[in-house]
């Protein structure tokens, strides 16, 4: 894969790929940012090994979420709960912003596989075969990590 | 149930816009090609050095049992001779050897006290 075939790939996966890893992040955009970079250069560099038996986003996606837990297991002991909602969006309502503080801090309280499929599922529109295949888990585990963390998360929210 | 499927669904994290999120990632992607060129570069460098190597350790292998075959000797007496010629040296010139001791000891410290240089 040429440099320019892969940029023009990126420039159409950036915003989901951003918006994933910000959810995994719980709204830290700076760090979700720091992570998807690391992710294109891994992916760059991998790219030769790239067969297309998947959808380009499909493996990229997969490189992300393997970024993000080396990130988890490398900042572990230095992590902290989320004390107040990041990147909420600028000019909302106080009321769209309160609702991004909760579904941050609800995330940032589901553990990581949860936390991706819901991401994935909800936010990504992704089928469950996709997300399978970006987790590396069976279907079924999927399903069962989606269920979770929509009861985790139904404790967490207030509706 | 739904109520929550809902509320993530009208809710999605929203990017903000950063035009210079793909500018970084083509400046990293550049960095990357630098260090790919140069990486290949010493492998090639590393290649040649090793057919040189084996070109050179064959053409000397080739040399010396020619020479071998050509010019055979009596390796016992040949042996002796040059286990005398080096008592011999030695008996001469005993005097003389704690310099090159002594040489080789300030060489072997300059060397490994030699601070590696800075990159």
């Amino acid at each position: 894969m040429t440099q320019e075939r892969f940029i023009s790939e990126v420039r159409q996966q950036q915003e989901p790929l951003r918006r994933f890893l910000l959810a995994l992040c719980a709204g830290d955009g700076a760090l979700a940012d720091d992570i998807a970079q690391d992710a294109l250069v891994r992916a760059y560099v991998a790219s030769g090994s790239f067969l297309g038996l998947s959808k380009f986003s499909t493996w990229l996606f997969r490189i992300a979420y393997n970024c993000y837990i080396d990130h988890c297991r490398k900042a572990r002991p230095e992590k902290a709960p989320v004390e107040e909602a990041r990147n909420l969006p600028g000019g909302d309502s106080s009321d769209k912003s309160f609702r991004y503080q909760q579904l941050y801090l609800a995330l940032d309280r589901l553990p990581e596989k949860e936390k991706a499929a819901i991401a994935l599922f909800y936010f990504e529109d992704r089928s469950i075969k996709e997300i399978s295949s970006i987790l590396d888990m069976p279907q079924g585990t999927v399903k069962y990590q989606l269920s979770m963390g929509r009861q985790h998360l139904k404790q967490y929210i207030q509706l | 149930m739904s109520s929550i499927e809902d509320f993530l669904r009208e809710n999605k994290p929203q990017v903000k816009e950063d035009p210079t999120f793909i500018l970084e990632a083509q400046r990293r992607m550049v960095q990357v090609e630098g260090i790919k060129a140069e990486v290949d570069r010493q492998r090639s460098r590393g290649r040649v050095a090793l057919i040189i190597a084996l070109c050179g350790g064959l053409a000397i292998g080739v040399f010396a049992t020619a020479i071998t075959f050509l010019y055979p000797i009596d390796a016992q007496s040949s042996a002796e001779g040059l286990l005398r010629a080096v008592r011999l040296f030695l008996q001469d010139y005993r005097q003389y050897l704690p310099m090159p001791v002594a040489l080789l000891a300030i060489t072997l410290a300059v060397v490994l006290f030699k601070r590696p240089a800075r990159i």
